[in-house]
């Protein structure tokens, strides 16, 4: 104790005050939704109140580690964290108009929305396993009740259940797998994990390995994406948008994290190959199964599946350069992945039926806007150029070059040509087909254009002016002991 | 101002049209007719714009003219670098040309979402002519991947009746090519960097690498691929007779008269130079399919019915004559098709516009449907004719000057049966094309709807006539265009030249 785990001093503070502000405008709406009920109007403001002061505090932070090591903010964590403070706030301005059009607009979505940010966010900063399981429990148990906020409808509830049998499995693979790093490293910290020989170590690699298959279950890789598509479907629209993002990668980071401090001598074979083994089945489950698809839900969460298969391929280069990539490869990702279900939100009538692709039959002319830019976030999925998806490819698929890794970026651009085939599906649902239903798309919300507006905004800027956050990326990456591409 | 202007000539030519573009998108619903007008605009505006490219283009130089340069991912040595050598001029011009052409058609026949047909004609511009002038490899790649989208648009909403099978299959080959492309693309950028420590996408850096046995041949197949169905080269051919019947006239335009050709100048502009001993080792294969596309192309259009398959078929007949001339790689055969690459885009591109005039008559196009219609409307005759004479390369008239060239030079060179079996295919696409004009125009009239048939409009008219004038001007004067082109045959010829002796000098 003699770290000061317990006494704070006030840099302490001040590096969790974005946190806080999470964790206290929670609080502050769920007592208005009790006691003051006409104040429902004014939660999604708060809400981007609460995610704009935290992002304040955060670039305010002094770039020290605090909490005696254990809690970060660096450039790497800063970046991140604006990656999931940029998810939040689309999320947000999706979620307002979604809630008021399914009659549902009740505090407890914004409360548990930012707790969940807030878990995310201790992921990303914690720099011991313990604090980065909080975090993920924090996340998770919000996530378990979004996912069944439709109490009465069926399939909400099932999506809930769903997530939460398979989730605490996974948590509980997660808790084992620190379990054994701390048993063998003697310490809960990240950087103890550098010590000499535990590289080499069986149990170590062994709760490398659980820790992969509960942060691999967050971020949908396969073989641990089972869960997504079930949950996707059920779960409210704006609260996927953010679980399909954020969550991720925030995964991601935290392997990223564990790797280069376990293996700062270089990732041995055995791992490099096994990471692969699960990118190639990630990428080409998820695209192939995707092709199957009749929901758009379900077919965007196969599709997700595929993307962190693109994801993992980072993992197996292992590099600064790779890292620098994901980071990038992310961004895309939010942009492209919020702005489809944002579009998803607008485009459907009834939030709480499935929501099969038919239906958007003729909205390319019905909501030109809505449609123009679900075509566009599908084509930046796809990796089409002058997108922000064709740049977080671009940076992947050289670091994976460089690294010599021929195979494995000639199984990723296979994959891509597959997933054209079902991202052109709904492309021509919206604009080469008759509409189905007489009734039209439902009257956008002004949030909906400026979530849209920005989604695609970001997409086309990220994919013509790459350059500046490319720079950002690999100086966040140089935060890890990373050698190589 | 001016001076700005003229600085970015090529900026500004390649960037109007998505400029225009973005300003359609601002027009309301209710001015979909005037936005046809303004695309009109923008597209002749372009047109006028590159203009001058061809002016104050020195052919006495053998380098990229009008050069400009802008930093764009400088971390990695991307660039925003454009420039014109000969090459890359004749298709921008024909690319500026047929763009006002095919929308000018459109101004009488399309009816549904003529605002986003605009649209994604002016992008697709933007794609093509980029794609033209990018001499930085990431930028190229980008400008060639954009093609694709609004193409896919123009296949899948205007089309015909079976649209969405063929733009989807267009849309899967060519990007089935180009994603190996993009792959062999970062590696030779890597390739540099390990090399000399800097990174580089630039083409002039990249072309002093030498890779050597299995890496280039790999490296070769990936870019020859992405062209090879772009051309598209037998049997690689199969997307384009769906894309071509399917496609609105407009898009066939287009798609014949300029996407065709970048697969021709990626393989000139990059494959070639880039691995000069594999293109060479290839080259037989190369000129071997050439032939068989010339025969097959010519043999199946001449079985068709429908008169678009077989414009479209013989479009697969006449680029194997292209390929079999930059198989060849003499001077003579590579000047020739390039030239042949302009004349296939004219000729090619007012036998669609008239077969569209016609289909948007009848509603049909069944050869057999027709006949015996020159009496009815005499000037859609001549100028059918006058583009049929050019496509099978009357003296004269353009198409003459491209073939003779590229059988002269292939006859020129280690490949002479090339030219035998090059020429036949000159022969046969006179069989073919006459008797599709005889069979729609001569023969007696048989059907009785066919009386009434109106006359070409004007718009329709003039689109044409601009295409016919442009057949006579480089039947009569070729040299305009190969005196432009001459300077760039030779920089390729001995770029290719040099990297092979520096390579034996390796070795």
């Amino acid at each position: 104790m003699s770290e000061g785990f317990v006494r704070f001093s006030s840099g302490d503070l001040a590096s969790i005050a974005p946190e806080a502000v999470l964790a206290g405008m929670g609080c502050v709406i769920l007592l208005l939704e009790a006691f003051v009920p006409s104040a429902r109007r004014w939660f999604a403001t708060l809400s981007l109140a609460a995610i704009a002061g935290s992002l304040y505090f955060l670039i305010r932070a002094p770039l020290v580690p605090t909490f005696g090591g254990r809690y970060d903010t660096s450039t790497l964590s800063v970046l991140v964290g604006l990656f999931l403070g940029a998810s939040a706030v689309l999320t947000i301005l999706v979620a307002k108009p979604y809630l008021e059009r399914a009659g549902e607009e009740k505090g407890e979505f914004y409360a548990l929305l930012l707790w969940g940010h807030l878990g995310v966010s201790l992921m990303t900063r914690g720099l011991d396993l313990l604090i980065v399981f909080i975090g993920l429990e924090t996340l998770s148990l919000a996530f378990y009740v979004l996912a069944s906020f439709f109490r009465t409808v069926e399939a909400s509830s099932e999506a809930g259940l769903k997530y939460f049998l398979t989730g605490s499995f996974a948590s509980a693979f997660t808790l084992f797998g620190v379990v054994l790093l701390f048993g063998q490293s003697g310490g809960t910290k990240i950087e103890g994990l550098a010590r000499p020989g535990l590289a080499s170590d069986p149990t170590v690699a062994f709760g490398i390995l659980l820790l992969f298959v509960g942060f691999g279950f967050k971020m949908s890789l396969a073989p641990f994406h089972a869960w997504a598509p079930d949950v996707y479907q059920g779960m409210p629209t704006p609260a996927v948008a953010y679980l399909s993002v954020a969550p991720k990668g925030a995964s991601v980071l935290v392997l990223y994290r564990v790797l280069a401090a376990v293996f700062a001598g270089g990732m041995p074979d055995r791992f490099r190959t096994g990471v692969a083994a699960l990118a190639i089945l990630s990428m080409t489950l998820g695209n192939v199964v995707a092709l199957a698809q009749r929901d758009i839900k379900r077919l965007l969460a196969y599709s997700g599946i595929a993307h962190m298969g693109y994801v993992a391929i980072a993992l197996v280069v292992f590099g600064r350069d790779a890292l620098a990539a994901v980071i990038v490869y992310f961004f895309a990702y939010l942009v492209s992945n919020i702005g489809a279900f944002a579009a998803v939100s607008a485009l459907y009538r009834d939030e709480t039926k499935p929501h099969p692709v038919a239906l958007l039959a003729g909205d390319g002319r019905r909501a030109p806007f809505p449609s123009a830019v679900l075509a566009l976030c599908l084509f930046s999925l796809a990796g089409i150029p002058a997108t922000a998806g064709f740049i977080g490819k671009f940076f992947l698929f050289k670091a994976a070059i460089e690294r010599g890794l021929y195979a494995l970026a000639l199984i990723g651009v296979l994959n891509s040509l597959v997933s054209i085939g079902y991202y052109l599906k709904v492309v021509y649902m919206l604009y080469m087909r008759e509409p189905l239903e007489e009734e039209a798309p439902p009257p956008l919300a002004s949030a909906d254009q400026l979530a849209l507006g920005l989604c695609a905004a970001g997409i086309l800027a990220l994919g013509i002016f790459p350059g500046s956050l490319w720079e950002l990326a690999r100086r966040a990456a140089d935060n890890l002991p990373l050698a190589g591409p | 101002m001016a001076g700005l202007l003229s600085d970015h000539l090529v900026s500004v030519v390649v960037f109007l049209p998505t400029a225009g573009a973005a300003l359609l998108l601002l027009f309301p619903r209710a001015l979909e007719r005037q936005a046809r007008t303004a695309a009109l605009v923008i597209s002749a505006a372009t047109l006028a714009a590159s203009i001058p490219l061809w002016t104050r283009f020195d052919p006495s130089q053998t380098g990229f003219q009008f050069r400009e340069k802008a930093d764009w991912i400088p971390s990695l040595g991307i660039s925003y670098s454009v420039g014109v050598d000969g090459l890359s001029l004749v298709l921008v011009l024909l690319t500026t040309v047929l763009t006002p052409v095919s929308l000018l058609f459109s101004v009488s026949h399309v009816e549904r979402e003529i605002r986003g047909f605009s649209i994604a004609f002016l992008v697709l511009e933007t794609g093509m002519l980029g794609s033209l002038v990018a001499l930085d490899l990431a930028l190229f790649y980008v400008f060639w991947e954009v093609m694709l989208v609004p193409m896919y648009f123009i296949i899948g909403i205007w089309g015909g009746a079976r649209r969405i099978y063929a733009a989807m299959k267009f849309f899967l080959f060519t990007m089935s090519g180009s994603l190996l492309m993009f792959l062999a693309i970062l590696y030779v950028a890597i390739r540099y960097h390990v090399a000399t420590g800097s990174w580089s996408f630039a083409l002039e850096d990249l072309y002093r690498l030498s890779f050597t046995g299995t890496t280039e041949t790999i490296l070769f197949v990936a870019f020859a691929l992405a062209f090879a169905i772009k051309v598209p080269v037998f049997p690689l051919h199969t997307w384009l007779p769906d894309a071509h019947t399917e496609a609105p006239t407009a898009g066939s335009i287009i798609l014949a008269g300029v996407l065709l050709k970048l697969g021709v100048y990626g393989y000139i502009r990059f494959a070639l130079p880039l691995f000069p001993d594999a293109s060479i080792r290839f080259a037989p294969w190369l000129g071997v399919l050439g032939v068989i596309g010339v025969v097959y192309g010519a043999f199946v259009a001449y079985a068709q019915r429908d008169m678009k398959r077989l414009v479209a078929y013989s479009s697969v007949s006449h680029l194997g004559l292209v390929v079999i001339g930059v198989g060849a790689f003499t001077t003579i055969s590579l000047s020739g098709s390039i030239i042949q690459m302009v004349n296939h885009g004219l000729s090619t591109g007012a036998l669609f516009l008239l077969v569209g005039v016609l289909y948007e008559r009848r509603h049909t196009r069944e050869i057999d449907a027709y006949g015996g219609i020159a009496a009815v409307v005499p000037v859609t005759t001549a100028l059918f004719l006058i583009a049929t004479l050019s496509s099978i390369g009357l003296p004269g008239l353009n198409g003459f000057v491209g073939e003779w060239l590229i059988l002269l030079g292939t006859w020129a060179s280690p490949h002479r049966w090339w030219a035998v079996a090059a020429a036949t295919g000159v022969i046969l696409s006179a069989v073919y094309m006459l008797t599709l004009v005889q069979r729609v125009f001569w023969n007696p009239l048989q059907h009785e709807e066919n009386r009434t048939l109106s006359e070409i409009r004007p718009t329709e008219m003039i689109a044409a006539s601009v295409l016919v004038v442009l057949m006579v001007w480089i039947g009569v004067r070729p040299n305009d265009l190969l005196e432009r082109v001459r300077g760039s045959v030779d920089a390729i010829q001995q770029s290719v030249a040099q990297k092979q002796l520096a390579a034996r000098g390796l070795r």
